[in-house]
């Protein structure tokens, strides 16, 4: 993907990145954030946009792993690297992945808006496997605004979720 | 809330930004982790003619120690740091103050360099590298020059590169062994930029007395401040608290930000007193703890 | 003379209580799967062939006369469709749906005027919204600035500024009223405290902004997909707006990302939508981005001034209440003054006091317009009151939690008339009290206070307070305000239908607003589980559109889960009914000797002889022959329930009638840590204590009063929609609109007690916004309790750490 020559400036690029796995090439105008390309030239509309200048973190997606907030990337810079949406835990909703199965026990989600970016969330939280506490838990999730649950539901299903992933050596 | 049209490029070597930022001067910004300047672009508060992404530039992402510097390559992420045990090692107030830019999902994207060139008088990284008397590299077309921290910070959001220039790499000076180090910072919530924060590195003699002491404001001025007027008056002096808030008073001396929204003038210059003195006292123990530890064994 | 009506009793009340099987437990949301998939509908996920994309360009300036629009570079764009301005919707339309005075008009994009910062001046409809945003950068704007009023006490004076010609002041409403004697109840007293308290702007402010989707269809119909809008109750009003018929308006309500009341009837979205949709006669979408959300929404809260008595006996007991309040309603009145209904109905709280005056100016001022947000105006006057007694208390050397006892009404006085004339249905806040206060050891945190501040140099403060949580509101509360009303409606329904295919599956139609962040589909599917012994999960769910929609009033007011559960279970009595007579010709029994239990219909003591719904529903739907004689094919029921407890005002207004009968009640206990030099502060514990009458899922609710909690702390300590004396916003970003994060937000322990309601179906009542109507007044409480040696006094919400800081520092100087 990485060129020797530096291209000239343009306004739109051709990329290439993996998204949710599978590798996908497009010709976006570069000005179009790592948001927008995923809900309107992928239909990944689990990526919400709450605030388009990043506060609320409805928009975060795992690049490489790593949560960061979609909305403050260009889609262009998101070449050559992986991107994962919640679809990528699963997106059957008769078959969840044991971190959605965890935030259905919890009742960690009410209107739904910031639910995708904290499922994102919870798994690079507990992929390590450490034992959080809830106040550690807590400053963990702090950069996605939820305006429903008031959080609590979310710290445990946050815990919920590593003992599920732990138990089953499911890796999150 | 989109950005405005612009032209886009990504160039794989320093050169070739440098050549690109001098070719378009300042209609050209630089993207690096776009933690601030997204924003600015989503809310058309920033509308460049074009845009160079440096995210491709690896000769940017290196951190380099030598004995008496860390140099950190400006295109390295500030999780990056959070994690480095060498950073830590080498630099302990980085350790402490990172953890208190925005939110772990901006530090992933948000560049050391990034925040620096942002310049951001209520940031973290900038009042660190003036606290620590750190230098700025910075390149052009005519090559590389090093600015002091106190001289690259001028004003509200604005350094001393010259339009064709572009920050390649911070260089802190490698923290004494005995050195206690305490960062404090209150903002309205975690995350949010600082409505004060003090950054200390002391030194303590034999006698328990500060040797040296180097006390930096982030939220109180334009740009980061060094409370010069404490560090005279704590030099020398006893650690003992209440030397340490008398001292601290003269810290509202260098609040010139006056009333905002989250805070009015008096507030600011009674809570830059009180995160002085805390982390003065801070610093004090570290540095009590690390003499210990070193001479027990 | 007050009408009045007795209301029909239901049975769940008292020890003979039905057991449940579904209702009541904690059960997983039938919402939950597709949301945790990302497929929550959401209406910025729609698109339409041929959508267009709408972007305002909002007011710079906060009083001004346009001058002159220049669109034409903004056309030149390419993929730029057409420029809307006020001179457009003028000639094309009537104005906005509008409960305030007719004289105060507004359109969705200023006409001739632009009254606030942020208001839309112009819409650019584009290809896609990056194009559209480049439209709005390309208009320029003339304005002829004006003077500013901000400030809504100097907007009453009579050399103000007017905005509104037409209507000729600033004054948008006023009247007193007086419920007994409040002079003699305040001579009488032994102690009078008073105060002058301000309660800022906060806003609901959900994570997905209000958004609309407009598509004109065949036969001429225009249809509008719109996360808002209690739709079937006012869907005309947006038509007649657009000047087209009702029946040629087809709303279709969309799932939002949350509302609090940011989306309760937000109409400028789905009007704006509508009209650029039939100028362009395309598609065309508009969302608020959250910079539109912040400064030109429908829905700042309530932004209110008072000045306030409350006189005690030397025992504690409340003798009287004295209001008088200045209301901040912004450039426009909307809803009118509904905020205040809600303040009245439940005026006293939860003490027994019969004197009370209320004084209410609303004033119009240059800014975004206000209304609905979680507890709609009651929970500011109950910051106001518990503020009141806890000063009582505290001059009184009376202990918090003991002078709330003193003056509860108790559990043997409901039904409670108030002075007002609203009714409390039932209550057990002696039972609420004694609950919080066995959830935390309050003398030890009382010693522990004491032996911090010495030992430690810390500050910690314990705050008790209580709330009233009025749910259904009856419709009378729009209009009795005025003498001569113009439409003096009191309905207030909700309507259910019930089918049950040829398979025996159910379908459930709603006829309200979709889900926003509620449990609409949790709870009528619990309510269709226990009528009928299914599992709640197999009943599919959806929303009805305009075109074929029963009344409805859509969630609201904490209104929802007590209409819809009447509405579900009227509909259930129908059905099952239709079921047992079907089952009866089939048997040849008597239909009195059958009952329908687990989804069979079987004979009294004879089990063994039943029908399966698959059975049934194969007669009902094919096989017509075998029904009974003159019984129409298909099982379909619905069901109009109907407010169940309201009556009329009196002509004199001397008694407002019962309008917010059934009464949730609740108590909270915070014990905080105050940092005196920094202002920052530190939640040790938190208890919170709700009666919603029967609960159906204590999950949810418990989700609920969390949630509302949060949002009663973002008021309290951080949220504000703030504008300086010269108008200009200052809270144009989340940067700073602070809403708080995990951080900030405590771990409320949370407890439940049940009093039914003697006049809902099941005894619920409703439990939406408790949350919020509390924690204000207990955090406030809390800070002043901690601070108390300098004497700390909140009066103005929020709470910012210069204030904390001031009033110490301040107290410090003195010595």
């Amino acid at each position: 993907m990485t060129t020797t020559e530096n291209p000239a400036a343009t306004d739109t690029r051709t990329i290439t990145l993996r998204v949710n796995g599978r590798e996908i090439t497009r010709t976006v105008s570069t000005r179009t954030t790592l948001a927008d390309f995923l809900r309107d030239d992928l239909d990944l509309v689990s990526v919400h946009l709450g605030c388009e200048h990043g506060v609320c973190g409805c928009c975060t997606v795992l690049l490489d792993g790593q949560s960061v907030r979609s909305c403050l990337m260009l889609a262009v810079q998101a070449r050559g690297h992986e991107v994962e949406t919640v679809e990528s835990l699963s997106a059957d909703q008769t078959n969840l992945h044991p971190i959605q199965e965890a935030f259905a026990e919890e009742h960690a989600l009410q209107c739904g808006f910031c639910t995708p970016a904290m499922v994102l969330r919870c798994k690079e939280i507990i992929a390590d496997g450490r034992t959080r506490t809830d106040e550690e838990v807590r400053r963990e999730i702090s950069g996605i605004l939820c305006r429903c649950t008031g959080y609590q539901n979310i710290v445990n299903a946050v815990q919920n979720a590593s003992r599920r992933c732990a138990s089953t050596g499911q890796e999150a | 809330m989109k950005p405005p049209r612009f032209l886009y490029c990504d160039p794989d070597t320093l050169d070739a930004a440098v050549a690109l930022k001098a070719q378009h001067g300042f209609d050209a910004l630089m993207l690096a982790g776009g933690q601030s300047l997204m924003p600015m672009l989503n809310m058309r508060l920033a509308s460049p003619g074009v845009l160079i992404d440096i995210n491709g530039i690896t000769d940017l992402q290196r951190v380099v120690r030598t004995d008496d510097v860390l140099e950190i390559g400006a295109g390295v992420r500030q999780s990056a740091i959070e994690s480095d045990e060498q950073v830590h090692a080498a630099v302990p107030l980085l350790a402490r103050a990172v953890p208190h830019i925005g939110h772990v999902e901006n530090r992933h994207r948000g560049t050391v360099g990034g925040s620096i060139a942002h310049a951001d008088g209520a940031a973290e990284l900038p009042c660190i590298a003036v606290t620590l008397d750190a230098v700025i590299v910075v390149r052009g077309a005519s090559g590389e020059r090093e600015i002091p921290a106190k001289d690259f910070f001028q004003g509200f959001l604005s350094n001393a590169c010259a339009p064709d220039e572009l920050v390649v790499a911070v260089r802190f000076p490698v923290t004494p062994a005995a050195a206690g180090t305490g960062f404090v910072e209150v903002a309205r919530r975690e995350g949010d930029f600082a409505l004060a924060a003090a950054a200390v590195q002391a030194e303590l003699d034999e006698q328990g007395r500060i040797s040296r002491i180097a006390v930096g404001l982030a939220g109180v001025a334009a740009t980061p401040v060094r409370a010069t007027a404490v560090e005279d008056r704590l030099t020398g002096a006893a650690a003992d608290p209440d030397t340490v808030a008398a001292a601290a008073q003269l810290a509202a001396d260098v609040v010139t930000t006056g009333d905002d929204l989250h805070a009015t003038a008096a507030y600011r210059k009674h809570l830059a007193t009180t995160v002085v003195m805390r982390a003065v006292l801070a610093a004090v123990a570290d540095a009590e703890q690390r003499t210990q530890n070193g001479s027990a064994s | 003379m007050t009408a009045t009506q007795d209301p029909a009793r239901t049975t769940e009340e008292g020890p003979d209580r039905p057991a449940f099987t579904y209702i009541g437990k904690d059960r997983r949301r039938v919402e939950d799967p597709r949301l945790l998939v990302g497929r929550g509908g959401y209406i910025a996920d729609m698109k339409l062939p041929g959508m267009l994309h709408a972007a305002i360009l909002r007011s710079p300036v906060p009083h001004a006369r346009i001058a002159s629009i220049d669109v034409s570079a903004a056309l030149e764009i390419p993929g730029v469709v057409a420029v809307f301005t006020g001179e457009d919707v003028k000639a094309h339309m009537d104005p906005c749906m509008n409960f305030g005075p007719a004289t105060i008009t507004q359109y969705p994009i200023a006409v001739d005027k632009v009254r606030y910062v942020g208001e839309a001046v112009a819409a650019v409809v584009a290809e896609n919204r990056y194009i559209a945003e480049d439209g709005v950068d390309a208009i320029v704007v003339e304005y002829e600035e004006l003077p500013v009023v901000s400030d809504p006490r100097a907007a009453l004076e009579p050399d103000a500024p007017v905005l509104h010609e037409e209507h000729g002041s600033n004054l948008g409403y006023e009247r007193t009223f007086e419920f007994g004697d409040i002079t003699a109840a305040l001579e009488s007293a032994d102690l009078v405290v008073e105060d002058e308290l301000h309660w800022g702007r906060s806003a609901g402010m959900p994570m997905e902004t209000t958004g609309a989707i407009a598509r004109p269809g065949h036969n001429g119909v225009l249809e509008i997909y719109c996360n808002s809008l209690n739709f079937s109750y006012l869907q005309f009003l947006l038509a007649a707006a657009l000047r087209i018929p009702s029946n040629k308006l087809k709303m279709q309500p969309v799932p939002a990302g949350g509302s609090f009341g940011s989306k309760f009837t937000a109409h400028k979205v789905p009007t704006l939508a509508g009209f650029l949709a039939l100028r362009t006669g395309r598609p065309v979408c508009y969302l608020e981005d959250r910079l539109d959300h912040l400064m030109n929404s429908d829905h700042h809260g309530s932004d209110r001034y008072y000045k306030v008595r409350m006189g005690f006996t030397k025992d504690g007991l409340i003798t009287g209440l004295d209001v008088d309040v200045v209301d901040d309603y912004g450039a426009y009145m909307q809803f009118g003054v509904g905020t205040h209904g809600n303040a009245l109905s439940q005026a006293v709280g939860p003490y027994r006091f019969r004197d009370l005056r209320y004084r209410l100016r609303a004033a119009v001022t240059n800014k975004c317009q206000q209304g609905a947000y979680r507890g709609f105006g009651s929970e500011v006057h109950n910051w106001v009151l518990e503020r009141l007694v806890e000063q009582g208390a505290a001059k009184l050397g009376i202990a918090p939690e003991e002078i709330r006892k003193r003056n509860f009404v108790l559990p043997e006085e409901f039904p409670y008339k108030i002075p007002g004339g609203n009714v409390y249905d039932s209550g057990n806040y002696p039972g609420v009290l004694e609950k919080a206060l066995s959830m935390i050891d309050l003398e030890h945190w009382r010693k522990e206070k004491e032996r911090l501040r010495r030992e430690e140099n810390r500050y910690i403060g314990i705050g008790i307070a209580t709330t009233q949580e009025r749910s259904v509101f009856s419709s009378t509360e729009f209009w009795f305000w005025f003498d001569e009303p113009p439409f003096p409606i009191t309905s207030s329904p909700e309507s259910a239908t019930i089918t049950i295919d040829p398979t025996g599956a159910f379908q459930l139609l709603l006829h309200c607003q979709a889900m926003w962040g509620n449990s609409p589909e949790t709870v009528a599917t619990t309510i269709l589980a226990e009528e009928f012994g299914i599992e709640p999960e197999s009943v599919n769910v959806s929303y009805a559109d305009t075109s074929r929609a029963l009344p409805g009033t859509g969630p609201g007011g904490s209104r929802f889960t007590v209409m819809v559960a009447g509405a579900v279970r009227g509909a259930a009595r129908k059905l099952k009914k239709k079921l047992i007579d079907i089952a009866a010709h089939t048997l040849e029994v008597a239909p009195e000797d059958l009952e329908l239990v687990a989804a069979r219909v079987q004979v009294r003591g004879a089990p063994e002889r039943s029908l399966g719904l698959p059975e049934l529903a194969a007669s009902a739907y094919f096989f017509a022959l075998n029904l009974p004689p003159g019984m129409q094919s298909g099982l379909e029921e619905s069901y109009t329930y109907d407010h169940p407890y309201t009556t009329l005002p009196s002509p004199d207004r001397s008694d407002l009638g019962v309008f917010y009968p059934i009464m949730g009640h609740a108590c909270h206990i915070a014990v905080m840590e105050v940092d005196p030099d920094t202002g920052m502060t530190k939640f040790l514990d938190y208890v919170a204590v709700h009666d919603a009458g029967t609960v159906v899922n204590p999950k949810s609710l418990g989700g609920h009063v969390t949630g509302g909690a949060a949002q009663g702390l973002g008021s309290t300590l951080y949220e504000e929609l703030a504008y300086d004396a010269d108008g200009q916003f200052r809270s144009s970003t989340f940067l700073d609109y602070l809403v708080p994060t995990a951080n900030e937000v405590p771990p409320f322990r949370i407890g439940h007690v049940e009093t039914p309601s003697p006049y809902t179906e099941y005894g619920i009542k409703g439990g939406g916004e408790g949350g919020r109507m509390v924690t204000p007044s207990a955090v406030s409480a809390a800070i002043d309790d901690a601070l108390r040696e300098y004497g700390m006094h909140v009066r103005e919400l929020p709470i910012k750490p210069a204030d904390i800081v001031a009033t110490v520092q301040a107290a410090r100087a003195k010595g």
